[in-house]
């Protein structure tokens, strides 16, 4: 019996490999022979790295065989494949040490998601139209070459840019010295939530130019400025694992955390003691809290070394930083003041981190300086129970970056012949991240040719030309060097978990062929074919670390490569800068006009909004709402009846630069002049789970910069409310449970 | 030969129990997703979540005391108690619900005919109904757990304690002639829980890490004073 | 072959999405893995969504009923061959039977391990071969199983493990062509042997 007499072959139409619209009502499938031998029912498991953040976290996945639906030669049918089924953290990496968090659990979603796009696209209208039509990776490719071909011919290789929001590990690196060998300036990095002003502060204060490593594990007292290290800020997982051992994992010794924030956080709320604060004052309080602590004899102002000299005022015991002047300036009673300090100087180990809403302000720079001065008076630095930097691997590449992404963007608009002449996007997202004022959607409208390597049509990515989408990271060679999280050196590396489910190719495959086939070759040529190739001549000249001399071989079966290493000490005495004061935070708006402090935040399930394409993440009842499917915004219950406001009423918020409406949720975690709001809905394009749901706060901030480090001062611009008509459809999950608060249960 | 494969009536080997710390808990929800993964759990989408008809097995309740500024909030993760005098059992017509020999109150989809009464009759809301077939958009279905059934509509369900690793772990063992160590058989929302606040285990072994945990002073069972005896310690935080 | 995909900008609620495909009434259950699946994967028409709800009505009688039509297969294959005269072991072919849930039905890299040059001559063999050449499985069907909605969680390897052979539940397989349903696994079938042999009754040991 002949099958295929049984099937129309119909072209497939849509997108690429999935079946939609095919076959005999009648018959069975086709099923093809297999690529892989594969055994039903049994799981394997492999390594794997989750992409979601910057942790890096490393994985286990679960992969068993399947059915999947494919067309091959224009005929469609199922053929089993390997696939993977399940995500779990790695009981060995040392970040994740076997746990995964929430977003990472829903990260296999990525892999599957309907709307991924399966193979290269050209645009066919208007830019912006979302009118693509699929086109062959030769023939794809062959655009790219042609236009890298001609800006060489015009002398115009600076004029290729690369955006990306990761930089890191080997990927980074292949990707940065691409564009160095091709004549091309470091890649513009994007990031909503950029963390530069603590690196910035980091290095001035300690010399390390690099996010902290929280060792909670053994510390007694954390004293967090406005940090969701337990939620969504640095390491997630890694601080939750030594978060838990803190609280019990020392019989008798319980650690105790005090977090001083303007909003309840997911963190806040495991406090011991919540401490609020006006917004933009973190460093006062910082500063008043290290005068205590010096006016009482626990330190001496030299304690603080290098972070403290940087402090104007320090060596004298910052006498402008009474309790009483803290008070006026943060609203927090003098007497707490004193309190505080007194227990963080006594009750050691103990540490201080600083994060989020106070470094997104006009004084985030001078605010991270004091708190690591403050760490620095206690000793904290360096040791057991503070703070710490993990160390870097060898072969870790060297940071590289390029211009800010508002930079580009002003060049761009200046007017005449654009800058960049061919952009290429690595999956990040600035028309949706980026404050209006910068132009970005505008910016990018006068770049000639825009090539996007994102798995997903999003609101910058459906701007581009052409369309190269990346594999998945189960389906990819991956790699990621943790910048904190851990005391260990580590290199992660994985092969892929699955073979492609449609017809995507590896973004750092794709740049390899594309120098290859330059009309002028890259100078010096990659000595690599593939990415696998580039990981391997890296691995497999690291250090043996006892797992025996294969070291490529026990990389790729565990993970990665790591070593404990000893704890590093803060690099130097003398500061590398002059010594800074202690500004107020300027706010965008009069408070005549804009009476709120306006606080958007990174949510719990999509961070700065990247992640808000998974379903699983918009099912997830945000823990501190309930929230599910929606946008909202956080009032205080007193402002609220002021003004008439109940749960799930619809508001406006309005800035001196937008305006967006979401409905609103009363809490009771939050200061009545300040508002808060999720960032991550109010996509108008990000797939078929989040387009057109919901309001972006990022829409209406000021473009207000932290002035040391240009980064966008993302918690200074002041809102007013207005209470619009009717519902906001909001959806609780809290609300379908029959029970009531209960209190003391 | 006869393996003993610890199913044989007369007393069981196991009985199953959980301790939440909820000193440990920071209210991540990796539990909630993790679930929700390895046991197939269907997406509601935005319409029927407006219709309180979302599925969470796994959920974190968040309780908050006071006024601002002096606000705290409390988590709890709540999910099947497994209760030993369940509510939910009694009450059921077809059988559908019941208590099987290692303390697990056991839902068993071919029986259900969806009357809902266990819902109803269960004092922790953990168990749910699905009132539509559920639908995963293609390739979504591919991430389904081949190990865990596709619940259709009219059936109801809840958490199961991860009962398809339970009984992976009970062949392992007794293709071994073993018992099942403590702590290498963990459900889906233990085994991701980042704070290590969720453990899982035997509580017929005294030092199992479960069976510690219950015995803490700190130790509390939710609703205790509706004689449901949960399966399920909660332990307090210090604060 | 030029495609237009025009992307969403307005989003498409997700259950709209899902109402408007049922509507077209030709969702379809489909086995998503050969690891549990009981009976063999149908499909029909146009959706791009899986989900239990069947095809039809008739579908869901037959599924209610345990009605089953027998199965075809595209190859006249004889177990007597390959058993009595060959003397293959039923786990040559149905490998997984001793490791895992699923004994599962051989892929075509099985067969070609001898028929890659044995009886080349006969017409069955070559029909296996042109199967081989163009990449298609023969396409086997299932001959037992339980149907999704029983919440069978049959597995194999405990009862490997147990001793009990594989003519115990599939009957004297050696004797036949294709496979066939020698023994009607009905509830009871199966509780008698667990009765007997003091393995578990428990529901959950087989419906979870």
């Amino acid at each position: 019996m002949d099958r295929r007499r049984f099937f129309k072959v119909t072209a497939a139409t849509g997108a690429g490999a999935t079946l939609a619209g095919c076959g005999n009502p009648e018959n069975q499938l086709i099923r093809f022979i297999p690529d892989e031998r594969l055994t039903p029912g049994l799981s394997e498991w492999k390594p794997g790295i989750c992409p979601l953040c910057d942790a890096g976290c490393g994985l286990i996945v679960r992969v068993m065989p399947g059915d999947a639906e494919v067309i091959r030669e224009g005929q469609a049918g199922i053929v089993r494949k390997s696939l993977a089924k399940k995500l779990e953290g790695n009981p060995e990496h040392p970040v994740s040490q076997g746990r995964l968090c929430v977003r990472g659990q829903a990260a296999i979603q990525v892999t599957y998601h309907p709307d991924r796009l399966t193979q290269p696209l050209r645009r066919v209208g208007a830019r912006g139209s979302g009118q693509f039509e699929a086109v062959s990776w030769d023939d794809a490719l062959g655009e790219l070459l042609d236009q890298l071909d001609a800006l060489r011919t015009d002398g115009q290789e600076d004029r290729l840019t690369l955006l990306t929001r990761k930089t890191g590990g080997q990927r980074g690196r292949l990707v940065a010295d691409f564009l160095a060998r091709f004549g091309g300036p470091a890649p513009v990095v994007f990031e909503v939530f950029g963390d530069d002003v603590l690196r910035r502060a980091n290095d001035a204060s300690f010399g390390f130019r690099q996010l902290p490593t929280l060792d909670l594990a053994r510390s007694m007292h954390v004293l967090s400025f406005g940090a969701d290290f337990l939620g969504t800020w640095n390491s997630p997982v890694a601080q939750n694992v030594a978060y838990g051992d803190m609280r019990q994992g020392r019989p008798g010794r319980r650690g105790r955390l005090v977090q001083v924030e303007t909003r309840m956080s997911q963190t806040g709320a495991n406090a011991d003691e919540w401490v609020p604060i006006r917004p933009g004052t973190e460093g006062a309080l910082a500063l008043g809290l290290a005068h205590v602590i010096m006016e009482s004899g626990a330190r001496e102002s030299g304690d603080a070394g290098r972070a403290g000299r940087l402090i104007e005022g320090w060596s004298e015991g910052l006498p402008a930083h009474t309790p009483e002047e803290t008070e006026r300036l943060t609203g927090i009673g003098r007497d707490r003041v004193r309190r505080l300090a007194l227990e963080f100087a006594e009750n050691g180990p103990s540490v201080a981190v600083v994060a989020g809403g106070p470094l997104a302000q006009t004084n985030g720079f001078p605010t991270a300086l004091a708190v690591n001065a403050l760490n620095a008076l206690v000793g904290s630095v360096g040791r057991p129970g503070g703070l710490v930097f993990t160390p870097a691997p060898p072969a870790a590449p060297a940071a590289v970056r390029g211009e800010a992404m508002a930079a580009m963007a002003a060049r761009i608009l200046e007017g005449g012949d654009s800058p960049v002449r061919v952009l290429l996007v690595d999956d990040t997202n600035p028309v949706f991240g980026a404050p209006p004022a910068w132009r970005v959607a505008e910016a990018l409208e006068g770049v000639p040719f825009i090539v996007s390597f994102g798995p997903f049509l999003d609101e910058t990515s459906v701007l581009a030309d052409l369309i190269l989408p990346d594999h998945s990271f189960l389906e990819s060679w991956v790699d990621h060097i943790p910048e904190s999280g851990t005391t260990s050196a580590v290199a992660s590396v994985a092969a892929p978990a699955m073979r492609p489910l449609h017809d995507t190719r590896s973004m750092p495959d794709v740049l390899l062929e594309i120098g290859r086939n330059l009309a002028r070759p890259l100078a010096p040529a990659f000595p690599w074919t593939t990415f696998e190739d580039m990981l391997r001549s890296v691995f497999e000249v690291l250090p043996e670390t006892g797992e025996g001399w294969d070291v490529w071989g026990a990389s790729r079966e565990r993970g990665g490569w790591w070593r404990d290493e000893a704890l590093r000490a803060p690099l130097g005495t003398n500061p590398s800068g002059s010594a800074v004061g202690m500004p107020d935070a300027v706010f965008d708006g009069d408070p005549a006009d804009y009476p709120f402090y306006f606080l958007p935040y990174a949510s719990q399930a999509f961070l700065d909004g990247s992640l808000a394409h998974l379903p699983w993440l918009q099912e997830l009842p945000d823990v501190l709402s309930t929230a599910m499917w929606s946008s909202w915004v956080e009032i205080n219950p007193r402002t609220a009846d002021r003004l008439g406001i109940a749960d799930g009423d619809l508001v406006e918020i309005t800035s001196a630069h937008g305006s967006i409406p979401a409905p609103a949720v009363v809490y009771p975690g939050i200061a009545p002049d300040v508002i808060a709001m999720p960032v991550g809905q109010g996509h108008e394009t990000f797939t078929r789970y989040a387009s057109g749901r919901g309001s972006n706060p990022l829409a209406i901030l000021a473009p207000a910069t932290e002035p040391e480090t240009g980064v966008l001062a993302w918690a200074s611009t002041r809102v007013r409310l207005t209470r619009l008509g009717g519902e906001g459809s909001l959806i609780l999950f809290a609300g379908s449970l029959r029970e009531h608060e209960e209190h003391g249960r | 030969m006869r393996q003993d494969d610890n199913q044989t009536g007369a007393t069981p080997a196991y009985k199953w129990g959980m301790a939440v710390d909820l000193d440990r808990c920071t209210g991540c929800e990796a539990c909630v997703v993790a679930c929700r993964a390895e046991n197939n759990v269907p997406t509601a989408g935005a319409e029927a979540a407006a219709r309180s008809r979302a599925i969470h097995w796994i959920r974190v309740e968040r309780y908050w005391d006071g006024e601002f500024p002096d606000v705290r909030v409390r988590y709890r993760p709540v999910f099947c108690q497994q209760c030993d005098s369940a509510p939910c059992e009694p009450v059921c017509p077809t059988y559908a619900s019941y208590h099987t020999e290692e303390g697990l109150n056991a839902q068993v989809y071919n029986r259900c005919i969806g009357t809902r009464y266990c819902a109803n009759a269960c004092p922790y809301n953990v168990r749910f109904f699905n009132f539509d077939n559920p639908v995963w958009e293609k390739p979504l279905d591919l991430q389904l757990n081949p190990d865990v059934s596709i619940r259709e509509v009219g059936v109801m369900e809840k958490c199961t304690f991860c009962i398809q690793r339970i009984n992976e772990a009970k062949i392992d063992a007794g293709a071994m002639g073993t018992r099942i160590e403590d702590g290498a058989l963990q459900p889906a929302c233990a085994q991701s829980c980042t704070a290590n606040a969720l453990v899982f285990g035997d509580l017929n072994d005294p030092e199992s890490a479960v069976s510690r945990l219950s015995r803490s002073p700190r130790g509390e069972k939710l609703l205790s004073d509706l004689g449901t005896a949960p399966s399920v310690t909660y332990l307090g935080r210090e604060d | 072959m030029k495609k237009k995909i025009t992307s969403r900008r307005r989003g498409v609620g997700w259950a709209a999405l899902s109402a408007v495909a049922l509507a077209l009434g030709g969702v379809a259950w489909s086995g998503f893995g050969v690891g549990q699946s009981p009976a063999p994967p149908q499909r029909t028409g146009s959706s791009g969504v899986f989900t239990p709800a069947h095809a039809s009505v008739g579908e869901a009688i037959r599924h209610f009923f345990g009605l089953r039509e027998p199965a075809s297969q595209p190859i006249a294959f004889s177990h007597q061959v390959h058993v009595e005269e060959v003397g293959l072991g039923c786990d040559f072919c149905h490998d997984g039977a001793s490791v895992g849930p699923a004994a599962g039905l051989p892929g075509i890299e099985t067969c070609m391990l001898c028929h890659s040059g044995v009886g080349l001559d006969l017409p069955e063999v070559q029909v296996l071969l042109r199967h081989r050449d163009e990449g298609i499985e023969p396409g086997w069907e299932r001959v037992y199983g339980w149907p999704e909605e029983s919440h069978v969680r049959f597995n194999h390897r405990p009862h490997y493990i147990r001793g009990v052979g594989c003519a115990s539940c599939h009957g004297d397989v050696s004797r036949m062509g294709a496979a066939e349903r020698a023994v009607e696994h009905t509830m009871a079938f199966c509780v008698d042997c667990h009765e007997q042999e003091q393995a578990s009754n428990e529901c959950t040991a087989c419906h979870y």
